[in-house]
């Protein structure tokens, strides 16, 4: 057998399909098996274009004069499969006539597995963003049951260790007749209340650097100077203080359901820790928590009442009006004041 | 099971093989004569990872309209059932988990043959 007869069947035999073109009229002069079993109706002296219709033969021919090659892609239906081959021509002398080289390789698979991983990534994608979202919801949800370094501590390890917080100053608010108010409304209108209510209050608070630590029901209480100390953490909390009261007082002017509340102001130790293990929540109690509770209780109608010696150290910020005598939460006698809201002095 | 099985990698695999299956079934294949292979290869990712409990989900809604417009027979419906379990079987998945697999997809029977 001749070389030219070993290199034909070399060419007939390999899992690559080669097809030899007339360069002046890229019409097929040869091709291999593997070209024959994927365009089985292919015929010597038909076109380029005839069997792939989406190769532009001009653009072959332009690409073999301009820069000696020509590479594409052309997909077509094997029975019901799709098939893709990647395709090159380069111009080559046969004898003395100039001949085209078609080298065609399969890559169906290829692009059967790019289709995959594309498929693939999206959907990992779009569980990466589902799972981002839900990460931000339940770090919202978190960030409102706690300040935020409790969750940074809780985040990273776990848990969040108890601590004392010294010179604490603590708010504690509720309704009066609140149980009236409840029993007279519809629910939703109450929950809807209350949730536009607390959430100005938490604006106000947060202009004020105050931290809301959790509402029950017409209980709110917000504290300042924890987690991290504050040397203004009286004056921070008075000042929400009064303008709690003012924020109430121009609500209840365009609102049907008037909301009057009582607040009492104390300040001094407190334990912060993330209470519960299941349904865990952040809690501070203490002292200080205990008497906010307890002079709230010698409130009237939208008034604020601390101690006295609480008064004191906010000085001239807000003035004041004595309010009598009353017991903190462990049965010491102390002198009252009452803050008195109705001026400009909140701010400064 | 998807990463009990070795996730993507052994996923792809079976989607490839499944592919090949389907098509060349002579009940089953001509479903696919008109569908761009892309989307037959992206539906049956999809398909395959979420029954193996993967990154995906089909909603029965959207399982519904992809089939709608098929004149799926319960015969078909049981021919790649048969082709599916048969590919699980080859890729190595346990019995109890390829009965698994089988058992969610035979679960959505309702939607995509016609009644």
């Amino acid at each position: 057998m001749s070389i030219e007869a070993i290199n034909e069947q070399l060419l007939r035999a390999i899992g690559v399909g080669v097809a030899l073109l007339d360069l002046s009229d890229l019409k097929f002069r040869f091709f291999n098996d593997t070209f024959k079993e994927w365009f089985s109706e292919i015929e010597l002296g038909q076109q380029l274009g005839d069997v792939f219709p989406d190769i532009d033969a001009a653009g072959v021919r332009r690409a073999l004069d301009e820069e000696g090659q020509f590479t594409g892609e052309a997909s077509f239906r094997v029975r019901r499969r799709t098939m893709t081959i990647a395709m090159t021509v380069n111009p080559a002398l046969d004898g003395k006539e100039r001949v085209a080289v078609l080298v065609c390789q399969n890559i169906s698979r290829i692009k059967e597995l790019e289709s995959m991983i594309d498929s693939y990534s999206m959907m990992v994608e779009r569980n990466t963003r589902e799972i981002k979202r839900e990460k931000e919801q339940v770090e919202k949800l978190l960030l409102n049951m706690m300040p935020r370094s409790v969750y940074e501590e809780y985040k990273t390890f776990g848990v969040v260790t108890p601590r004392t917080y010294d010179h604490v100053a603590v708010l504690c608010l509720d309704f009066a007749d609140f149980s009236g108010t409840v029993a007279r409304q519809d629910p939703g209108v109450i929950v809807s209340e209350l949730n536009d209510i607390y959430t100005a209050f938490d604006r106000i608070g947060d202009q004020f650097g105050c931290e809301r630590i959790k509402t029950v029901g017409d209980l709110y209480i917000t504290v300042a100077g924890m987690p991290d100390p504050s040397e203004r953490s009286v004056q921070s909390i008075s000042d929400a203080a009064v303008r709690f009261i003012r924020y109430l007082e121009q609500r209840n002017r365009s609102h049907p359901i008037d909301w009057n509340c009582r607040i009492g102001l104390a300040s001094g130790s407190v334990i912060g820790s993330v209470v519960g293990v299941q349904k865990y929540i952040y809690d501070v109690f203490g002292p200080a928590v205990a008497d906010a509770m307890r002079l709230r209780e010698h409130a009237g109608l939208m008034e604020i009442v601390a101690s006295e010696d609480f008064a004191a150290r906010f000085g001239d910020d807000h003035p004041t009006v004595s309010a009598g005598e009353g017991r903190t939460a462990d049965g010491k006698s102390v002198n009252l004041v009452r803050l008195l809201a109705d001026t400009d002095a909140v701010g400064r | 099971m998807f990463d009990k099985y070795g996730g993507f990698s052994v996923v792809s695999k079976i989607v490839l093989d499944l592919y090949e299956r389907l098509l060349d079934d002579d009940d089953l294949g001509p479903f696919f004569d008109d569908v761009e292979f892309a989307k037959i290869v992206d539906h049956q990712t999809k398909f395959v990872s979420s029954v193996m409990g993967g990154p995906a989900a089909y909603t029965d809604n959207q399982i519904e309209k992809l089939h709608s417009h098929l004149a799926i027979s319960g015969g078909h419906f049981d021919q790649l059932a048969a082709i599916l379990a048969e590919v699980l079987k080859d890729h190595g998945v346990a019995d109890e988990d390829a009965a698994e697999i089988v058992g969610a997809f035979a679960a959505r029977r309702h939607l995509v043959v016609n009644r």
